[in-house]
């Protein structure tokens, strides 16, 4: 009991230092690395854009997609927008918000429970944990998707992200999330899609700083001051009103034309009917089967295959361990390491980027297809698209100029390969093309 | 009656939150940014010109001064694919800036400059769709791509071709369009380029690092590429009033560019005048070399 006081005073004076006030606001990040991307590209040396444009475009953001505790869909006066079809608005509320349970118990704020520490609350693959993570996490901002079943520049399916939710990311710090419900999940992709867009859409805001004259706006101030004054009168005369309708019919008609098409509706567009863009995957030949007499010669083809027309060897080494090309960067690093002056392989020559939020770039490795470890799954309907589709975002190319029995065969022989004892060593300096021979 | 109606469609972005205040603020800002934009946008939709007096063509020549940089071999040596990627048994030089005899800059993009996306410039019969054009390519021979630098109208396809007997792929990156195809030796593949871009965009093969050529994708066809004596000629431009951009991979937008009677704008741009059944020739415009990084 003697106790109890002197523990209520260390309590009280804790609280009297630290205060109980409310955690600073929650709120999405600035594109810095994007900024000084461009301002690398296009401005004189040192040189910066205006301050004011970090604001506007700031404010420009919140105004379409709100903020994390108050998301908005970028829906711009049409009821039938696009971006209904493609994202439920309850979805993003639940994800987005603070951590807590309504009163039907349900959850919400998942994003911030389970996916911000590693991919940042803007969806930038910058939390607190991603420095020290190998590979890094997804940054959604460059609208750039591994594995999925739609080619290059598609965006993936529900079903695709579903999948890398259910089933993690293997070999990767991306743990599967199969504990939770079907909502849940659904609310997570949806919040996904929305940070995607998000994101995208202010690179291409930021893409149109250089085409302004130092000191132009992005948007024209004084018309949408003289817009709100208009909106804010509380109950406006005949006259008022009129002028209001004038002005609205001067622009509603080419808001959304313009607002839309220029950068909103490109950025939402290529979400809408993603399942369209979906790769088929034709069915396995019968020689693909280990119980088909010809299994051996299909083996042989994809083996062959893999060193000649498939140039597979050329990135994955002459025995498969990942080790033929080790100093390609990925399309998340490659996107600011391509500015003049900067070499990935010399950290102050890439200072300025790291400090403004980018992570240092790390070599991209080709996989080691010896560990049977696959990042995008390893059905082999699921290695069929990686090698028809390339990895969007990696080096890994399509191979439009292979048949679909040749994939299937070189799919064969990569599954059998990390069971392969078989391994053919070559002398150093052989050219892959010799050794198949 | 049209405010109304305005107001309730936007309260449907509203329904993800039965929240506060603060959505009345939100939505003003919404609409105010959208209108702005819209205001913006429909000022600069209007300066479309449209082609009443003609034809003309513009020329001239890009050329280098001050020291020539010293050029640099590929890092070829010890590749795997050395002796294929060889010329004549020797490692060649980097191919982003060459320089011809004269001094003349290769590669050089000079580009229509049309401010704003919805602003267009008359097209010439000769561009529009329809007409037979040459089919665009670029080659893979001796681990480099032949062309350097090519230019493709939007929606046309490129045929890409591996004339070498090793692989290679060839990943083309631009801001808005993305290919990267596998192409053994012998493949011919032709891919499309959907979206137009500002500046051109890169082509690698991240097999051999040193491979880096330049593509471009625009819908205005008035680009013109320098030949190897930083010559450049675009025929057929809509008479009037015009900016050209000059754009090189080594040096970015051109602004550095000097000329007796004309200046260069920030974008590297330049205003000419066509006039019908003109030849505009814009003589000699040097170009620095300390600002080719």
């Amino acid at each position: 009991m003697k106790h109890v006081f002197p523990k209520l005073v260390f309590s009280t004076v804790m609280v009297l230092l630290v205060g109980c006030g409310r955690s600073p606001e929650v709120a999405y990040k600035l594109n810095s690395v994007e900024l000084l991307k461009q301002e690398k590209l296009f401005l004189d040396n040192g040189d910066h854009f205006d301050d004011s444009y970090k604001r506007e475009i700031g404010s420009i953001l919140t105004a379409v997609f709100g903020t994390p505790n108050d998301p908005l869909l970028p829906v711009l006066l049409k009821d039938d927008d696009p971006v209904l079809r493609v994202i439920n608005s309850q979805h993003v509320a639940r994800s987005a918000g603070p951590v807590n349970r309504d009163y039907t118990q349900v959850r919400n704020g998942l994003y911030r429970q389970h996916c911000a520490h590693c991919h940042g609350i803007t969806g930038d693959g910058h939390g607190p944990t991603a420095p020290f993570l190998n590979p890094y996490p997804r940054d959604f901002r460059m609208a750039k998707f591994k594995y999925k079943a739609t080619p290059l520049r598609s965006v993936p399916t529900d079903h695709d992200l579903t999948d890398v939710l259910i089933n993690g990311v293997p070999g990767t710090a991306m743990p599967s999330f199969r504990t939770m419900d079907g909502d849940q999940i659904a609310a997570l992709v949806d919040y996904v899609k929305f940070l995607t867009m998000r994101g995208q859409y202010e690179r291409f805001l930021m893409a149109e700083l250089s085409n302004l004259d130092q000191g132009e706006p992005l948007i024209d101030l004084a018309l949408a001051k003289q817009y709100r004054v208009m909106l804010e009168v509380r109950e406006p005369t005949q006259q008022q009103q009129q002028q209001l309708g004038q002005l609205e019919e001067k622009h509603l008609d080419t808001m959304w034309s313009v607002v839309g098409a220029r950068l909103i509706e490109d950025v939402i567009a290529r979400w809408v009917d993603a399942d369209k863009n979906r790769t088929a995957v034709p069915s396995a030949p019968n020689a693909y089967s280990r119980d088909d007499r010809d299994h051996q010669d299909f083996l042989e083809k994809g083996r062959r295959l893999f060193y000649e027309k498939g140039n597979c060897a050329q990135c994955h080494g002459d025995t498969g361990v990942g080790n033929g090309q080790l100093e390609n960067f990925d399309d998340w690093t490659n996107d600011w390491i391509k500015t003049p002056g900067v070499n990935p392989f010399y950290p102050n020559s890439y200072r300025e980027f790291t400090d403004a939020g980018a992570l240092a770039p790390r070599p991209i490795k080709p996989r080691n297809l010896t560990e049977a470890v696959y990042r995008g799954g390893g059905q082999p309907e699921e290695i069929y698209l990686r090698i028809a589709n390339g990895i969007e975002g990696t080096p890994m190319p399509a191979a439009p100029a292979l048949s679909s029995d040749e994939i299937w065969a070189l799919v064969a022989y990569v599954k059998a390969l990390p069971y392969s004892r078989t391994y053919h060593w070559p002398a150093k300096g052989v050219n892959a093309n010799q050794i198949a021979r | 009656m049209k405010t109304r109606k305005m107001k309730t469609r936007n309260m449907k972005t509203r329904n993800m939150k039965t929240r506060n205040m603060n959505s009345h603020i939100c939505r003003s800002i919404a609409l105010l940014i959208a209108v702005s934009v819209a205001g913006v946008w429909s000022s600069l939709a209007s300066t479309e010109v449209v082609a009443e007096d003609g034809w003309g063509t513009l020329k001239g020549r890009v050329v280098v001064s001050g020291d020539l940089p010293l050029p640099t071999v590929e890092p070829i040596d010890g590749h795997p694919d050395q002796s294929i990627c060889v010329v004549n048994g020797e490692i060649p030089n980097d191919d982003n800036i060459v320089i011809g005899d004269n001094g003349g800059l290769r590669d050089v993009y000079v580009m229509m400059y049309v401010k704003g996306k919805g602003a267009k410039a008359p097209i010439h019969p000769s561009y529009a769709g329809g007409v037979a054009v040459q089919q665009v390519s670029i080659d893979n021979v001796n681990c480099r791509f032949v062309p350097h630098a090519v230019f493709v109208k939007t929606g046309r396809s490129i045929l890409l071709k591996n004339s070498d007997s090793v692989g290679h792929n060839c990943h083309i990156t631009t801001f808005n369009n993305e290919h990267n195809v596998n192409l053994p030796s012998g493949a011919e593949v032709k891919v499309t380029l959907d979206k137009a871009d500002k500046v051109p965009g890169q082509v690698k093969c991240d097999i051999h690092k040193w491979m880096d050529g330049v593509v471009l994708v625009r819908d205005n066809p008035y680009v013109a590429i320098t030949d190897g004596l930083g010559n450049f000629e675009i025929k057929n431009i809509p008479a009037g009033h015009w900016e050209f951009q000059f754009w090189h991979k080594s040096a970015g937008y051109m602004r550095a560019l000097e000329s007796g009677s004309y200046k260069f704008g920030r974008r590297g741009q330049t205003a000419v005048t066509i006039v019908d059944g003109g030849k505009l020739d814009l003589g000699r415009l040097g170009f620095p070399t300390k600002f080719l990084k």
